[in-house]
């Protein structure tokens, strides 16, 4: 192969390998679908809660339990859902941008290495909001159009 | 299993079975019952040319893990916790049970930790992760940079750990760990034709990971390096045969006697990447393992050696129950001269994992190998590393159940 020849075939490796890469990266981003009226989850925490709102990186870091602790040293007690449940998917794609099968993968990273277990997984959104009333520090969703009973609904900043 | 090792576990054992007391609030974490999860592996192994990790050729179910691992906490800041394992595979393990891990924790902040115990050793993306077949898509993680048969040596360590998360402003987060102790090895298995060892210690083992992970919008992104710092002292006994062979060509002096030390200072480190976001799993690493060796008195020259081991790996999540995946593994044993076929070892792997419910998993995995340096001429008729085919292929299956 000519020293030309040989530069053109690097090009074009190069431009092939940049290409897979940026559609890789597209495949792993693409947004969650969050379009409509109501939102696809709302975001419940107890009523002595102080927050309004809590951003992005911190509810993800709360339910992957990298963050155990509320601003002012309360524990974070995270609730999950069903991993079956509609809102479950929602909530993993939207928040913590990931399916629910690879939060999976990583919550068997961290049990079977000793380094701590999931949150539980209640059966229901009706489950969440009882959790959410009855535990200080609780953190929750639940579907968009279920009423959050005296839980406080959270705004979520990105 | 060494007694620290014993007494540890029977202390975690005592913590978790501590009486719950009535006084205690309904929601405090030592009302709650322990967290209890286990697995068992079975898998098979079927090699075209070469032994492999068992005796692959003719076929080999000599590929077994069983885990049974318990968490409590205790309050909010303080936990126990801790793993029964056992494994088989090829001449590895034989079904002897050991404490993977066990630890007191206390999480005096997210920024600041401390374990005690036998933790696993957070050297790279995954080392901590090593056993475990249900988090992973591959039947076997890259074997450049985690090398089963050298579990025993490089998964946990027992002394103390400092660990911490931190959140930072715009630019993502920090995870860090680092850690000091020893290693507990039971020295049977360093066992070879014509010697014994009769004594192992390892000294210290010290070492720490940094892992950055990137803010949105590339969250998902995790960029880090471990570095790992230890040494092997062994008392090593030769057969009377080896002896002689080693006096006959003057590598031993006439008087010399059958027990010689010998010692490897090793110094390893990894650079990181991954990108996981949604359903796809992309990770490459870099390490390079500097050991150097002496004996006394002198059997071998003293020297060093510095391999060179990577990979490049991706998985995604086609549908909850399908995950295909597929790497690239290169290790080169950095063993001087001419680049001959025991000195490197290519593994182009590809894996199918089948979630066939949510508690067990089968995965079928090919590997097209060049090379012959991870193989162990005790599985392989005590051939030079040389001597074996070069171009040869590993069939496996494995299924496992967990909860």
């Amino acid at each position: 192969m000519s020293g030309r020849a040989r530069e053109t075939h690097r090009r074009l490796v190069l431009r092939g390998a940049g290409t897979l890469f940026v559609l890789c990266l597209a495949l792993g981003t693409v947004p969650p679908v969050l379009a409509g009226d109501a939102p696809e989850f709302r975001v419940i925490t107890h009523a002595s809660r102080p927050e309004a709102s809590v951003t992005h990186e911190f509810l993800a870091d709360a339910f992957l339990k990298n963050v155990t602790r509320w601003p002012g040293d309360e524990a974070i007690r995270p609730v999950d859902q069903r991993a079956d449940s509609a809102v479950r998917r929602h909530f993993s794609d939207g928040v913590l941008r990931r399916s629910v099968q690879a939060v999976k993968t990583y919550w068997q990273q961290r049990i079977f290495s000793g380094r701590g277990v999931p949150p539980p997984e209640l059966e229901s959104d009706e489950a969440v909001v009882h959790y959410v009333e009855a535990h200080p520090g609780a953190l929750g969703y639940i579907s968009g159009n279920v009423p959050a009973g005296k839980a406080k609904v959270l705004a979520v900043a990105p | 299993m060494g007694r620290p090792v014993l007494w540890g576990a029977m202390l975690a054992a005592a913590l978790c079975l501590l009486p719950v007391r009535r006084a205690a609030a309904e929601d405090s974490p030592l009302t709650q019952p322990p967290d209890v999860h286990a697995f068992v592996s079975q898998g098979f192994m079927l090699s075209s040319k070469n032994n492999y990790l068992t005796h692959s050729r003719r076929g080999s179910f000599e590929f077994t893990e069983v885990g049974l691992n318990l968490t409590k906490s205790i309050s909010d800041d303080l936990s126990v916790g801790m793993q029964l394992f056992m494994r088989d595979l090829g001449p590895i393990g034989n079904y002897k049970p050991q404490f993977d891990w066990f630890y007191l924790d206390y999480h005096f902040r997210d920024w600041l930790g401390l374990r005690a115990g036998r933790t696993k050793l957070p050297f790279g993306l995954y080392n901590d992760q090593s056993d475990i077949d249900s988090a992973r898509v591959p039947v076997l993680l890259p074997q450049s940079v985690y090398p089963t048969t050298q579990r025993d040596f490089l998964l946990a360590q027992t002394g103390f750990e400092l660990y911490g998360y931190e959140p930072l402003p715009l630019i993502g987060a920090l995870d860090y760990r680092l850690y000091g102790g020893t290693i507990f090895i039971d020295q049977t298995s360093l066992a070879a034709p014509g010697e014994t060892v009769s004594d192992l210690d390892v000294p210290y083992v010290v070492g720490g990971r940094l892992l950055w992970r990137a803010p949105a919008p590339i969250d998902g992104l995790t960029l880090g390096g471990s570095v790992q710092a230890l040494r092997f002292d062994l008392d090593v006994s030769l057969s009377d045969e080896l002896v002689s062979a080693f006096k006959q060509i003057g590598r031993l002096p006439p008087t010399a006697s059958n027990t010689f030390k010998y010692s490897i200072p090793a110094l390893l480190g990894v650079g990181s990447l991954e990108y996981s976001a949604h359903d796809l799993l992309l990770a490459a690493e870099y390490s390079r393992w500097h050991e150097s060796y002496r004996t006394r008195p002198q059997i071998i020259p003293d020297g060093h050696l510095t391999s060179t081991r990577w990979y490049v790996m991706g998985s995604y999540h086609v549908a909850p129950w399908f995950s295909p995946g597929a790497y690239y593994s290169l290790f080169y044993s950095g063993v001087p001269g001419p680049k001959t076929r025991d000195k490197y070892q290519q593994d182009f792997a590809v894996t199918t994992r089948y979630d066939i419910t949510s508690n067990w998993l089968l995965k079928l995995e090919g590997h097209y190998m060049r090379g012959t340096a991870g193989l162990s001429p005790g599985l392989n008729s005590n051939l030079p590393l040389a001597e074996l085919t070069r171009d040869w292929t590993v069939f496996m299956a494995k299924t496992t159940a967990f909860f």
